[in-house]
């Protein structure tokens, strides 16, 4: 190739350099991003678009079974002004919360105990314990305590076969009380393996160096552990508590007329075709979990709570 | 460089983006194109209790017709999935004057029942509810019926009721079971404190429902979401008293629970005469008359009658019952008193659904 050829070569590359620079650099940019895809997909069409749609109808009315576009504040000024939701509202947050506190309460010292004192090559095995309730359905694991916890249900038949008692015990449902047993034991799959990621990273040198040191243990898990793995902690309440306060199968199954929580009348009303005045609750109870993470969001390091 | 490691290409990424997204928009979709190429299907929204799924298996086999069912949770539910996704669905399943509200909006037509040849097994009655003329034609291929009444074990309710207003009976606190109805609630409230038209009540006699629902609360152990929970309750013994359709003391026995008795209120009761309709917007609107005819044979619904114990509108099945020795039963559940169900206040849409939804929210909230 002579000189001149290869200038003359040069300057056609760099002319279809030039033309091909803005579809390299758009196709770059895309590629940065394909892997948003599915999940703008999904959120966006699936997640985003229906909230949209539920904040616009709960500024809406029905009128005779019509959701009709009249921009209104009566849906949120009702629930506002009417004792029992308000009531309804207090004792879902009391029970989602107690809930919370118990399951991380039971879960904490089992993944404390997993983590520290049992095998490798047993962990495994018992972590799956923890999820073979998965295996079978949300329905079913919260109706088979119906059978348990009934009239004619397991306890109640073992204590008159035991002759502790002579009548079956109706208090060990339909009541808020059984509604939050069954929540815990529901929702402690989730706090256990969530905890037992946090904990599984600990340096369990430092608790000891604590001690060590004259430390009791439970200063020395106060002061030395939990600062470590808050970001788990809080991550396994978000993970409880925010499912928790919008339930509405278990207290439908076993709550009974006393333990509604809210999430049973928002159902009520799409029941009644009322999807404005349902959409507006729907949103009071997203507000409420929507506090909840901005309040924990400087804890919520996923890289702390996970690792890399 | 581990696996892992390996930094991915742009180009991978697109491609690997542009996959997921396809095939997320695939399933979405739906994604099967599965199925005989010459099976209709017809997507159908309705209750568990009008159809068995060998019935539907047969009716495909037979006729080369699907049925893809939709479960409703009331006719209200159905009015609006209907309503928002337009044609996705080809028959309705709809209650007495649900049936009117849902062809006066324009979401199911009427249609010549005598063009169904299965319609000369229906009694006589049936064929001609004035709430379901159209002219010469009918808006919905009647099914079944039931009146809505009390219940209770005689073992422990005693006396006997004659009212609704024994749900109020302190005595029977956390031993009342029903089904969570709130506008039917609201309906037998209304029954119960005199209203006029218990679906169409004024603001008044709302407020007394209301207030008589306040009464009864502290008796109602739970609101049930099926029927089936109403009869185990009763069955086991944890609930006394309950509110149900036709046919639940035979199912109470049949799950091996006590003798169970039931009465008409002396204030009325309220039910359900329900029938299939034609959704307007469909695009298989021809293939209705022959998927009814199908279905609506007399020994199917004999069959139906047996599985779900609640009087049904096809005579000839009637006549297949007894037949077969069910007479007794069948003429407890007044199968063979069609005239019976005109005698109820029908369901049907209310007037005021908001007051009523709103009204029993506030009696069963905490």
């Amino acid at each position: 190739m002579t000189s001149s050829a290869g200038q003359a070569e040069a300057v056609v590359r760099g002319a279809g350099a030039i033309r091909a620079r803005p579809r390299a650099v758009l196709t770059s940019r895309l590629g940065e991003y394909a892997g948003f895809g599915p999940v703008l997909l999904l959120f966006g069409g699936f997640f985003f678009a229906p909230l949209v749609l539920i904040i616009a109808y709960s500024f809406w009315q029905v009128i005779d079974y019509n959701v009709v576009q009249n921009w209104t504040l009566d849906n949120y000024r009702y629930f506002l002004s009417v004792p029992t939701y308000v009531r309804t509202f207090i004792a879902t947050l009391w029970m989602t919360a107690l809930a919370t506190v118990l399951t991380i309460g039971i879960a904490f010292p089992f993944a404390y105990w997993l983590t520290r004192y049992v095998s490798r090559s047993w962990q495994r095995p018992l972590l799956l314990l923890v999820i073979i309730p998965f295996w079978t359905s949300y329905l079913l694991r919260v109706a088979s305590w119906i059978t348990i916890l009934g009239e004619g249900g397991v306890v109640n038949r073992t204590l008159e076969a035991l002759g502790l008692i002579h009548q079956p015990l109706s208090f060990l449902l339909y009541n808020r009380w059984a509604v939050i047993f069954v929540l815990v034991y529901l929702y402690f799959p989730f706090a256990a393996l969530t905890l037992f990621s946090a904990l599984e990273r600990f340096d369990w040198n430092q608790l000891k160096a604590a001690m060590d040191l004259g430390a009791p243990p439970l200063t020395a898990i106060w002061r030395i552990m939990l600062p470590q793995i808050r970001p788990g902690v809080i991550t396994a309440v978000i993970f409880v508590f925010i499912p928790i306060l919008g339930e509405y199968l278990t207290p439908q199954l076993v709550g009974g007329v006393d333990g509604v929580m809210i999430g049973n009348l928002v159902v009520n009303f799409f029941v009644g075709a009322q999807y404005t005045r349902g959409a507006a609750i729907a949103l009071l109870i997203t507000a409420i979990a929507v506090a909840m993470l901005i309040l924990f969001r400087r804890s919520l390091v996923l890289e702390q709570v996970y690792g890399r | 460089m581990t696996l892992l490691e390996r930094t991915m290409t742009r180009r991978e990424a697109l491609r690997a983006g542009l996959v997921g997204s396809v095939g997320l928009y695939i399933v979405a979709c739906g994604g099967s194109t599965g199925g005989s190429s010459n099976a209709v299907t017809l997507n159908w929204i309705t209750w568990n209790d009008h159809y068995m799924d060998d019935q539907l298996k047969a009716v495909h086999s037979s006729y080369q017709i699907d049925a893809r069912v939709t479960l409703e949770t009331d006719d209200s539910d159905g009015y609006l999935k209907i309503k928002q996704t337009k044609g996705q669905f080809d028959i309705a399943s709809t209650d007495a004057l649900w049936a009117p509200k849902f062809h006066s909006d324009g979401l199911t037509e009427s249609f010549d029942i005598s063009s169904i040849p299965a319609s000369s097994q229906l009694y006589s009655v049936a064929r001609d509810f004035p709430f379901w003329k159209d002219g010469s034609k009918t808006m919905g291929y009647p099914f079944g019926w039931s009146t809505i009444q009390i219940y209770y074990n005689p073992a422990n309710v005693s006396p006997a009721p004659d009212s609704w207003h024994v749900l109020a009976d302190s005595k029977y606190k956390g031993k009342v079971v029903a089904e969570n109805q709130p506008t039917d609630l609201m309906a037998m409230a209304g029954l119960a404190t005199g209203a006029k038209v218990p679906y169409g009540m004024t603001t008044d006699e709302i407020a007394k429902a209301k207030h008589f629902l306040q009464t009864c609360k502290p008796q109602f152990q739970k609101l049930v979401s099926q029927n089936s929970d109403v009869v185990k309750a009763l069955a086991d013994g944890s609930a006394w008293i309950g509110i149900e359709n036709l046919g639940t003391d035979f199912r109470v026995k049949d799950a091996g629970g006590p003798t169970i008795k039931f009465v008409t209120p002396s204030e009325g009761t309220y039910g359900f005469i329900d029938c299939e309709q034609i959704v307007t917007a469909s695009t298989n609107k021809d293939q209705f008359p022959k998927f009814i005819n199908d279905m609506e044979q007399a020994d199917w619904i004999a069959k139906n009658f047996i599985a779900n114990g609640r009087p049904l509108f096809n005579e000839k099945a009637y006549k297949l019952l007894v037949d077969q020795g069910q007479k007794e039963r069948a003429d407890l559940l007044l199968y063979n008193k069609p005239e019976e169900a005109l005698k109820m206040t029908l369901k049907g849409p209310s007037s005021n659904e908001q007051a009523y939804i709103d009204a029993f929210n506030e009696v069963f909230g905490a």
